[in-house]
Formats: structure tokens, C-alpha cells, sequence
């Protein structure tokens, strides 16, 4: 197989775009898990802030509010399960499970109650590429990466923004200390419950701005299961990239590039059945995950509710 | 006041007894496997259903997102709430048709399937659906409108249906236009818009200029693809007329009308005919929308095409078990 073939403009390109999910999903996802907070409500909550912000920008004819209620959709659900998870101190995982089943009914229900029964269905105008000057017109890269929409280069200043803060800040210090040892961070002043349900917030932002990527740039309309499994996918690239912003970011990198050669390979080999090729992201997102787990060490305290009162 | 109370008594037992006397018209249960607002094979399959109970008078009920797991559960409790038909609108649900009939000898089953399954319970009305014959006027459009000599088909799942649908494709361009090839992909799901963008635009990369799309609600990011390309992208949908999504890029769409085989087989079921098989193609609840994007010439001939395999002067092989290709 040739580097040509491998770094085909085009497939690099499209790699590049449906990157843009998957990293916002992880983005948000890391964000709380380093707070201590495990969302599996994750695919939920993909799935309504997708349906949120396609209904916001047809209701309102601007992709600007889309965007608007797609992060607000998800800071909403994250808020909730921050409530149950943080203040009554429930199990995560049942409150996630919860979530997520709610979420994906709720998405249809609201789509089907503000559009109703079509036979065309109804679109939003997607992101146009915002070619970026000068270096648009750089050689092979130019193409590739500064010629995309402006959620790409959103996301990556986030991913950066991220990692800045995570590791180069006190806030940032404090938050990881929530999500490791609450009880010292506590000692010292850190506010546990606050920043743990600021952290989520915050996080379901980032992974309602994913739900709001696959309408705005993929779709232009909300279709059931957009979703497609990439919030669960995003659980996994927290893992992929040890919790930390850049290395789930070269993991969405990775993965989506993998799966857009699917397609390429599709076209080229017809020896190969489809459905192995099919099977081909998430049998190397397996293998990835075996070797990536080996010495990766989740926050200490991930998944398990702070009680003050426990201390002795 | 005894006599009023036996009077009364008296007029209750003749008007039950002859409200049970007069024949009580069947209800008709119908199973769909997506959401009624996919604004393709459910929401046919739901119009079809309105349109039952509008002609007819039959009282109609339906349950969306019926996994083939969870059919025959559902198929049983409509059964016992007294619905006398159920129709199943998909192919993947046979076996459940196959084992309820027989145990439900008083009920009726309508099922669809790409063509007549060989024997069925006496009390099975089959629906045969013949796209590939449609598809093969699309791979004439196709053919003919082509200007790179690259031909996508973007299909989701690899049933038979699809299959078929792909091999009248190649023969279409294999007659009209031996010199262009056919792309062909199977993203794995027929719903799953991101992937069919994904696989369009693989296609579009690969120098393909019309697509013939075969996936329900990954049709959207297809026709996304399309109009993100920087060469012009023509393409054909089916079940619905999506046309008015992307104008300047629909070549033609291949109609399904599910209205007009419910309704007569409903009719025949209440006439007393419990089994038998509807044939769907070209002319008999598949139509095609005038093409449109391309040159006169083009249009004319494809029509020309559409009612020479609408009388059957213009026979498609059915191949539903390998892709043939014919280059």
C-alpha cells in the first residue's frame, strides 16, 4: 500500500472533519472525569443536543442559536446528572444509563413534535468552509487543514485551551485534585461539589457543540441514531489519550482517519467483504485500547460520589 | 316497573344480540422498523396505513422501531386486542410471518419481500417489491448523464433487495454506456447519515459525478456530499421525492406508492381472498419522477427506458445472492 494512498489529500481532509465530534465528545467527557465525574449518559446526551440544535436553527433559521441550544442541551442533561451524582451522591453509572435512555427519547419526541410526519424532510443550511488566508494556500497542509469549517478550528483551539488549563493552571490543579483525592483537595479549600458540578457543565457544553457538529456539518437535518455510537466512541478516546485533552484528540484524529479509509479501501479491494470493512474502526479501536490501557491511570477518585460526612 | 326493567332487559339482549350478529369489520395492525418521521420507508409505510383506514374504513393501529426480536411480541399482543390483520412493512420480519400464520389460522398477515416466497400459509398476503427493475431505469439515467464515466451506488445494508438493485445498475450501464464504471459501497447501515457522507465522499474523490443512492436516512448526508463537492454531483433517491432538498442536484427519484398495494390487498382481504401476492415495480406502485438536471435527450430516452420495462419489453435479470459486475 502506497504513502500515497495513505496520505491522500482527500481522505486526510475528510479524516480532519469527522475528527470535530469526536474530539469535542472527549473534550467534555475528560473535562468531567478529571472532576471525578463519570458520564455515561455521553451518547444521550450526543444524540439530544443534536436534535436540540438542528430544532434551534430550523425554529430560528440561524445556525448561531443551533449552536446555542445544542451546548445548552447538553450542559442541561450534565447538570442533572451533576445534581443527582454530586448532591445525592447516587451511583453514576445508573444516573448515566438513566440519562442517556431519556435523552435519546427525548430527541425523537421533540422532533417529532415540532416536525412532525414529512416526506422531505426538513434542513439547515451546514457550515460552509472558512478558508483561512495565506495559509490556505500552503502546500498539501493548506488543503487539508486550513480550508475546513470553523468548528475544526474551534475544536482545536479547545482541545489547546484545554490542555493549557488542566495542566498549566491552579484552577486547573484544583480540579484534577477533586478528581484524585477530594478529601485532601478539600482540606485545603478546594469547593468539591462546586467544581465537580462546574466541571460537568462545562463538559456537557463541549459535548453538546459534538451533538451540534454532526447536524451543522454532516447532516443539515436531524436523523434518528445521528449519534451513530460516537459518544461512546469519545468514552473511549478519554481512555486512548491517558486523560489528557491532546492525546484524545489524536485519538479522534486516529480513529476517524481510520474509519474514512474504510471507504477509500472499499472502493479499491472488492475481495474484501464489506462487513469486515465495516468492523475495521472498531476492531483497531480495540487493539488500540488494550495497549493504550496498559499504564494509563484513571483518576483516583472517577465514579465515586464525595461524601464529607464520611470522613473519619 | 317490573315490566319497563324486563322490557328494558329484553331491548338490551336484541340490540347486543344484534350488534354480535352483524359482521364486525377486521382492524389492521401494522409493524414498521423505524420512526414514522424518517421521511422515507416508514413514513410511506405509515401514509400507506392512513390511507387504508381513509379508503376502507379499517380501523388502524401501528408500533414504530419493531426490532425482528421484538416483532412476534408485538405481532401477539395486537393479535389478542382482536386486530384481525397485521401487516408487517420490512422484508427482515418472514420468519416471524412464517411462524405466527400457521398458529393464527383466523388472522391475516400481509409481508413484503423482494419477490413471491414459495409457500406461505393459505392466510399470507405477500407484497413483492421489485426495485431492481426501477433501479435499472436509474442506471440508465446514470449511464447516460454521466460525464466523468464514474458511477457511484451508496447502498447500506447487503440484502437481497440491494444487491439486486446494484446488478441492474451494471447491467443498465453495461448496455448504455459500456465505458463508465460503477463504484459501489455498503456502509452497513441503511440510517446512518454521517457514514453515507463518508462513503460519498470517498466516491466523489474517486472522480464519480452521479450517485445512485440506496441507504433511508443516509440519503441526507449524501445529498450533503453532493453539495460540498467542487464538481458538479448529480443524484437519484428512492421511496420519496427528495428533489426539493438539493434541486440542482437530483437527477430523477424512483417513487414508492405502499398506498395502492395495502389498499387492494385490504380490499381483497375483506372480500374474503386471505392469501395471495401483490407484485410492486415500475408502473404498479413504483413511478419515477421526470428527470431533471440533464440534457432533453437524455430524459427522453430514460423514459423511453421506464415504459419499455413497464410493459416488460426491456427484461433486468434479478441477481439477489452476488454482485455481478459488467463492465
Amino acid at each position: 500500500m502506497s504513502w500515497e494512498l495513505l496520505l491522500d489529500p482527500s481522505l486526510v481532509r475528510l479524516a480532519v472533519s469527522m475528527a470535530v465530534p469526536l474530539a469535542l465528545a472527549s473534550a467534555g467527557e475528560l473535562l468531567m472525569e478529571r472532576a471525578g465525574l463519570l458520564n455515561v449518559a455521553i451518547e444521550g446526551m450526543v444524540t439530544l443536543a443534536a436534535a436540540g440544535a438542528f430544532l434551534g436553527a430550523f425554529a430560528s433559521g440561524s445556525t448561531g442559536v443551533g449552536l446555542l441550544v445544542g451546548a445548552a442541551a447538553g450542559a442541561g442533561v450534565s447538570r442533572l446528572l451533576a445534581h443527582y451524582a454530586v448532591a445525592w451522591r447516587r451511583d453514576q453509572v445508573t444516573v448515566g444509563l438513566t440519562l442517556y435512555v431519556l435523552c435519546v427519547g427525548l430527541a425523537s419526541l421533540l422532533y417529532r413534535l415540532v416536525v412532525g410526519v414529512r416526506l422531505t424532510p426538513p434542513r439547515v443550511e451546514t457550515l460552509p468552509p472558512v478558508p483561512l488566508p495565506y495559509l490556505e494556500n500552503l502546500p498539501v497542509v493548506g488543503e487539508v487543514l486550513f480550508r475546513q469549517h470553523a468548528l475544526v478550528y474551534a475544536t482545536a483551539a479547545v482541545v489547546v485551551a484545554l490542555h493549557a488549563f488542566l495542566f498549566h493552571t491552579s484552577s486547573g490543579l484544583r480540579l484534577r485534585a477533586a478528581g484524585e483525592n477530594p478529601v485532601a483537595a478539600d482540606t485545603v479549600g478546594v469547593d468539591v461539589f462546586g467544581l465537580r458540578v462546574r466541571a460537568a457543565v462545562a463538559g456537557g457544553v463541549l459535548v453538546g457543540l459534538a451533538g451540534a457538529a454532526l447536524p451543522f456539518t454532516f447532516t443539515g437535518t436531524f436523523t434518528e441514531g445521528i449519534a451513530g455510537g460516537r459518544g461512546w466512541i469519545a468514552l473511549m478516546l478519554v481512555i486512548f489519550g491517558r486523560w489528557t485533552p491532546l492525546g484524545a484528540a489524536a485519538g479522534a484524529l486516529l480513529f476517524a482517519y481510520v474509519e474514512a479509509f474504510q471507504f477509500k479501501l472499499a472502493l479499491l479491494s472488492k475481495a474484501v467483504p464489506p462487513q469486515f470493512l465495516q468492523m475495521l474502526p472498531y476492531a483497531f479501536a480495540i487493539l488500540v485500547l488494550v495497549r493504550a490501557y496498559r499504564g494509563a491511570e484513571a483518576p483516583q477518585a472517577l465514579g465515586k460520589p464525595y461524601d464529607r460526612e464520611a470522613r473519619t | 316497573m317490573r315490566r319497563s326493567v324486563a322490557g328494558a332487559v329484553l331491548f338490551m339482549v336484541a340490540f347486543l344480540g344484534a350488534a354480535g350478529a352483524a359482521p364486525s369489520r377486521p382492524r389492521l395492525a401494522m409493524i414498521l422498523p423505524g420512526v414514522i418521521q424518517d421521511a422515507d420507508f416508514n413514513a410511506v409505510g405509515y401514509q400507506a396505513l392512513k390511507e387504508v383506514q381513509a379508503t376502507t374504513g379499517v380501523q388502524t393501529a401501528h408500533s414504530e422501531q419493531v426490532s425482528v426480536a421484538d416483532a412476534e411480541r408485538v405481532a401477539r399482543e395486537y393479535l389478542s386486542s382482536g386486530y384481525g390483520i397485521v401487516a408487517f412493512h420490512g422484508g427482515q420480519y418472514l420468519t416471524i410471518v412464517q411462524k405466527l400464520a400457521p398458529l393464527f389460522p383466523d388472522a391475516v398477515f400481509i409481508m413484503e419481500s423482494s419477490g413471491q416466497i414459495p409457500g406461505l400459509p393459505p392466510n399470507v398476503w405477500n407484497i413483492g417489491r421489485k426495485f431492481y427493475e426501477g433501479f435499472y431505469v436509474l442506471g440508465v439515467l446514470a449511464a447516460l448523464s454521466t460525464k466523468t464515466n464514474r458511477i457511484g451506488y451508496v447502498a447500506g445494508i447487503r440484502l437481497p433487495d440491494f444487491v439486486a438493485s446494484l446488478n441492474a445498475v451494471f447491467q443498465a450501464v453495461g448496455k448504455y454506456n459500456p465505458r463508465a464504471e460503477v463504484l459501489y459501497t455498503f456502509v452497513g447501515d441503511q440510517n446512518d447519515p454521517v457514514k453515507a457522507r463518508q462513503a460519498a465522499e470517498s466516491q466523489i474523490a474517486a472522480g464519480v459525478d452521479f450517485i445512485l443512492i440506496s441507504v433511508n436516512l443516509g440519503t441526507v448526508g449524501i445529498i450533503e456530499a453532493a453539495r460540498a463537492a467542487r464538481r458538479p454531483v448529480l443524484l437519484t433517491t428512492f421511496y420519496t421525492d427528495k428533489s426539493s432538498y438539493a434541486p440542482q442536484h437530483f437527477a430523477a427519484s424512483l417513487l414508492s406508492n405502499f398506498g395502492k398495494p395495502y389498499v387492494e390487498v385490504t380490499r381483497q382481504i375483506l372480500a374474503g381472498r386471505r392469501g395471495g401476492y401483490y407484485e410492486m415495480r415500475p408502473g404498479s406502485g413504483f413511478g419515477l419522477t421526470p428527470p431533471r438536471n440533464v440534457p432533453p435527450e437524455v430524459s427522453r430516452r430514460v423514459q423511453q427506458v421506464w415504459r419499455a420495462v413497464v410493459l416488460r419489453q426491456e427484461r433486468v435479470e434479478e441477481i439477489t445472492d452476488r454482485v455481478v459486475e459488467r463492465r
